[in-house]
């Protein structure tokens, strides 16, 4: 740990009109598991197209293992895997004529676990990718990203629209991924309940900005729900300096709030009310509150 | 080792580990001398980030409640440690939750 892998500075894009990154600064350090969220359009795959130099930083600056992707994409490329939300295979291709043809980009393949994942996922390498059902050609696809043990894996909502079992092997990829040689994780996910496992760092990207970013454990840590009971029936609202998310009515009010708790239960008593129940806010409450959506961050 | 993770209740996924393995300690579900699951098992079987396990095996190491040894794994120590009722009561929460969901 401790050697920075990827640094993004200042970085901001745009298509025609549209502002899809604005000043976005990011920074990863080798051996840990960096989770990226925000709504449909935010600007997380904007983001990700950058580093694998897909996309030419107009405004900023973007390196990879200190290259700059877009004029060394061979020196960048070779030690990162990437698996996108779309998944673009060859059609035409067999699963065994994709590995090898993977096999031919990357010198660091490793044909016995890219075996030993295809027999754990009980793909038929005879079968063409056209064939795949789509749980099975993301599990194809996270071959191809992971056989060359990359330096850097990047997953570009890894999960999406996948079952439980396909899940739990883009998982057990990423564990792998980390304690096999301290290697770096980055992936996008609107599953707040795996981010939140799986991630070490958090980033939430809200309208092509990083609204919040932080170790998963501080984030958490610096915001609080706590339930409220007024001795009065209040019409409306509270009004509380330190608060985010105001829900309830009457004498029972629930709210997400940061910074010091003391300083919170000293506003609350002034506005004649207690604090009944508090704990850290869940990444799904605090993001509601920073980004102003609930449930999921977007819809599946 | 039987250790349910839930992001529901606000409280660090490390620190639900720390009182849980503390818990199979304390009661006697873990005896000194047991060796801990690896780190890269309990990340695969929890489906939690390996330095989540990193830093709940570092802290328990602190407490007293486990030992490493260099070149092997992580064993539990001698003598039992102390849950505070509020942990204790927290565990045992935790994992009535989680009876249902074994059972169907």
């Amino acid at each position: 740990m401790g050697q920075t892998v990827v640094e993004v500075n200042d970085l901001s894009r745009s298509f025609g009109s549209k502002r899809a990154l604005d000043g976005v600064t990011f920074h990863t350090m080798a051996g840990q598991v960096y989770g990226l969220v925000g709504a449909n359009g935010a600007g997380k795959t904007t983001l990700l197209k950058h580093l694998l130099g897909l996309l030419r930083a107009a405004t900023g600056s973007v390196r990879v293992f200190g290259l700059d992707p877009v004029r060394d994409p061979v020196g960048v490329l070779g030690r990162v895997g990437y698996l996108s939300e779309e998944r673009d295979l060859p059609e035409w291709m067999r699963i065994d004529e994709l590995m090898a043809y993977t096999q031919a980009f990357h010198p660091t393949w490793d044909a016995s676990y890219a075996r030993e994942l295809i027999d754990t996922f009980g793909l038929d390498p005879s079968k063409k990718i056209k064939e795949l059902s789509k749980g099975m050609r993301a599990q194809a696809g996270l071959v191809t990203a992971v056989a060359h043990r990359p330096e850097l894996l990047i997953l570009d909502e890894p999960s999406s629209g996948l079952d439980a079992v396909v899940r739990r092997d883009i998982l057990d990829a990423i564990v792998r991924t980390v304690t096999d040689d301290g290697r770096t994780v980055i992936f996008s996910s609107h599953l707040l309940d795996e981010v939140e496992r799986m991630s070490d760092h958090v980033t939430l990207i809200h309208q092509g900005r990083v609204a919040l970013s932080g170790v998963l454990d501080d984030v958490r840590g610096s915001y609080q729900r706590s339930r409220l009971h007024f001795v009065e029936h209040l019409v409306q609202p509270p009004v509380l300096e330190t608060a985010m998310v105001i829900e309830g009515g009457g004498r029972t009010w629930s709210v997400v709030h940061s910074g010091s708790l003391e300083q919170f239960r000293r506003a609350v008593v002034a506005r004649g009310g207690e604090i009944v129940e508090s704990r850290n806010a869940t990444l799904e409450e605090i993001f509601m509150a920073r980004a102003g959506r609930s449930r999921q961050v977007e819809a599946a | 080792m039987d250790i349910t993770i839930t992001v529901t209740d606000g409280v660090p996924i490390y620190r639900q580990i720390i009182n849980q393995v503390k818990y199979l300690v304390a009661s006697g579900l873990l005896l000194p001398g047991e060796e801990l699951p690896a780190i890269r098992t309990l990340a695969l079987q929890l489906k939690v980030t390996p330095n989540t396990i990193v830093k709940a095996y570092g802290d328990l190491e602190t407490l007293g409640v486990v030992h490493k040894r260099r070149g092997s794994g992580t064993f539990v120590s001698e003598g039992r440690p102390q849950l505070a009722i509020r942990e204790r009561r927290r565990v045992i929460e935790q994992r009535i939750d989680a009876l249902p969901k074994r059972t169907s």
